[in-house]
């Protein structure tokens, strides 16, 4: 598809810009003057507020146990990233080829945790999946005994962000493998292309722009959350999101707080080109 | 704390790159009640949910049954630095003459931000004559500034089918733990403050049982920092002996959750809680209270202080002296299961007659500025030397 130019009147284009200008300006005033006016503080000292250094990124930096939480929150998002795709993917490409009451019960099913907030969730996965929880009553009165509760451990939040990410994963896959066409598949179909081969040689290669905007969108919101790792998770390490909050209200350390704050925004920003770049890229600018 | 539900914008969010996740969080800890609007009270609440709820479903109904076209703006701070944040600003509008815009801060002492007592930002509640201040428990009463409102303690939870003669001293409740692996669970120090007063029980459990060696204003690093050490060492130790081979729990509820589900026999929790769960049948009938003997665990008196500078300073103060009145005070006890700040003498008799013999005479209490850097110590010296599966 050809991206043809079209002059927009004049009165249009006022029109455009009074259209975007409300969202802007709140983005301007609650997040971004904000955002940098803490970002310009984690340059200064406690001491010499005048003085511009690198000082606190090198305590960071040298913190060993500030490196740690770092590298549990890459883990952790990692993990649930590659699980989420494990997990929503075939369900996507069920849906895509199947239709009926199956399909729909299934959608909805894959849909439900939208509508659950994230709170109740925990503490039903802490209830379920606790000790002497449902899942540990039902596998012991079946003479099962191995049972050791995730929740705690690194797997807690891990289990928690997929329940909660599966939504709005399948959703954008869906909306991906729809695009392709019945046509297409038909074609390689009749030219004599296997299951395996159309998925390698048709469908693959036509999502690769959905994969890549899914899998930023989920590394941002994986990489900062605080919910799952919190009630889930263990009191140590502790990902970025619970680490920063409590540098902030239980240490009382703004300029900390701020600082993991930067580096967590640095770290986020790599996913944020990777969509915006994938987004500019495609044909329509991304209007779809 | 803060959901983590926003997909309806994400991706229109996100098309801004990824400043959007760092405002979020950002201002994800940032509170700020509404404008100040004349007949609306702005109290910002500053414990734990059950006395928000105490707040929403007894002071305010009755406040405001009584005070036609007066409201009461209740706001969650989410966290001591939230409720810092509103002081400094409370003080800053005090030194430009304009409205902090809040009335009155609950739970909250007169010490932060430094200077604000000398500069007269929080009312002198024994010098302008509130109605029933003269009635007070004296033993409540901390400082000028602050009106303690309601008690609390913390207390030993437990399986009472289990233990018949809990611990009475903290090195039989040591002793217990150990000889029990598994079965005991106290919450990380930052959330909810039962796993903060086990921790500082254990404090003055290896300093020599000396409370006095720990005041508000005498916190410096090179005196905490041996003390420190030592109790760190104690609760490492502790660590292998405690639920899931050191496992904290993330709150006053997950705690008593714990206990609920049978996983512990025993752990810590605020004594308002503790009946809270008992009268709603959250823990089985066998759950029982106990107290140590020795030193008791920390607890305290929360308090409410009020600008003296705000638009609606006197419909505060006569809030203030709502809250203590015999009405509330005596809910206090009955729907929050906490400890009153009247005198029992003024309370309800059949009240007075079940509970004064139970009520301590006094509450230890461990001081604040202690507390960052005992908890960031616990986090990085305690919690971290696990071995993780």
């Amino acid at each position: 598809m050809m991206a043809t130019r079209v002059m927009v009147p004049k009165g249009r284009t006022l029109l455009g810009w009074a259209l975007v200008a409300p969202p802007v300006l709140l983005m301007l005033v609650f997040l971004i003057v904000p955002a940098v006016r803490v970002i310009a503080t984690t340059f200064h000292t406690k001491g010499s507020p005048g003085l511009w250094t690198l000082a606190n990124y090198q305590s960071f930096l040298t913190d060993g146990y500030a490196l740690a939480n770092l590298s549990v929150t890459l883990r952790t998002t990692f993990v649930t990233m590659a699980l989420l795709l494990l997990v929503n993917f075939p369900i996507a490409l069920y849906l895509r080829f199947r239709t009926g009451r199956l399909a729909v019960f299934i959608q909805a099913l894959a849909l439900f945790p939208m509508f659950v907030p994230g709170v109740i969730i925990c503490y039903a996965l802490m209830r379920y999946l606790g000790p002497n929880g449902l899942l540990q009553s039902v596998l012991e009165l079946m003479g099962m005994h191995f049972y050791r509760t995730p929740i705690g451990g690194f797997w807690g939040p891990v289990i928690g962000l997929v329940w909660d990410g599966m939504p709005f994963t399948l959703l954008v896959l869906t909306a991906g493998l729809s695009a392709i066409s019945n046509a297409s598949i038909e074609a390689a179909r009749d030219v004599g292309a296997g299951k395996w081969q159309i998925l390698r040689a048709i469908i693959l290669p036509q999502v690769k722009t959905t994969l890549t905007v899914i899998t930023s969108l989920n590394f941002l919101s994986l990489f900062g959350s605080v919910l799952q790792p919190f009630m889930l998770g263990p009191a140590s390490p502790e990902m970025m999101g619970p680490f920063m909050l409590r540098t902030f209200s239980s240490v009382r350390d703004p300029l900390m707080a701020g600082t993991q704050a930067t580096i967590t925004f640095l770290i986020c920003s790599l996913a944020g080109l990777a969509y915006i770049l994938t987004i500019r890229n495609r044909p329509d600018g991304g209007k779809t | 704390m803060n959901g983590s539900r926003h997909y309806p914008n994400r991706r229109d969010m996100l098309k801004f790159g990824s400043v959007a996740g760092l405002g979020a969080l950002l201002t994800g800890v940032t509170i700020r009640p509404a404008f100040a609007a004349a007949g609306q009270i702005d109290v910002i609440i500053n414990s734990d949910t059950n006395v928000l709820d105490f707040w929403s479903n007894v002071i305010k109904p009755g406040f405001e049954a009584a005070n036609a076209g007066v409201t009461l703006n209740l706001v969650s701070s989410g966290g001591g630095a939230g409720a810092d944040a509103l002081a400094e600003r409370a003080f800053a509008a005090l030194q430009t003459k304009t409205d902090p815009q809040t009335d009155m801060l609950e739970a909250y002492g007169p010490y932060h931000p430094e200077g604000a007592i000398e500069a007269g930002l929080w009312v002198d509640f024994s010098a302008v004559g509130v109605a029933g201040y003269d009635k007070l428990n004296p033993v409540t009463i901390r400082n000028a500034w602050s009106l303690p409102y309601r008690g609390s303690q913390v207390v030993m939870f437990y399986n009472g089918d289990k233990i018949t003669a809990p611990p009475t001293t903290f090195v039989g409740l040591i002793e217990w733990i150990k000889a029990n692996p598994g079965q005991f669970a106290y919450a990380r120090p930052d959330k909810g403050d039962s796993g903060a007063c086990f921790i500082e029980r254990a404090l003055q459990e290896v300093t020599g049982q000396k409370p006095e060696l720990f005041l508000g204003d005498n916190y410096a690093a090179d005196y905490a920092d041996p003390m420190f050490a030592k109790v760190f060492d104690l609760l490492k130790d502790l660590a292998p002996s405690l639920y899931g081979g050191g496992k904290y729990t993330a709150g006053n509820t997950p705690s008593i959750q714990l206990l609920a589900s049978g996983a512990v026999t025993m752990t810590i929790a605020w004594s308002d809680m503790a009946l809270t769960a008992l009268n709603e049948g959250v823990v089985p009938e066998n759950t029982r209270v106990a107290q140590l003997q020795d030193l008791a665990f920390t607890g305290g008196f929360s308090s409410l202080v009020v600008p003296t500078s705000g638009l609606n300073k006197d419909l505060a103060m006569k809030l203030a002296e709502y809250v203590i009145s015999a009405e509330v005070q005596n809910q206090v006890v009955t729907v929050l299961g906490g400890f009153p700040s009247l005198g029992w003498d003024q309370m309800d008799p059949a009240l007075k007659e079940k509970y004064a013999a139970a009520a301590p005479t006094s509450i230890p209490e461990f001081p604040g500025p202690w507390e960052p850097a005992l908890f960031d110590g616990w986090y990085r010296e305690v919690a971290s030397n696990l071995t993780r599966d």
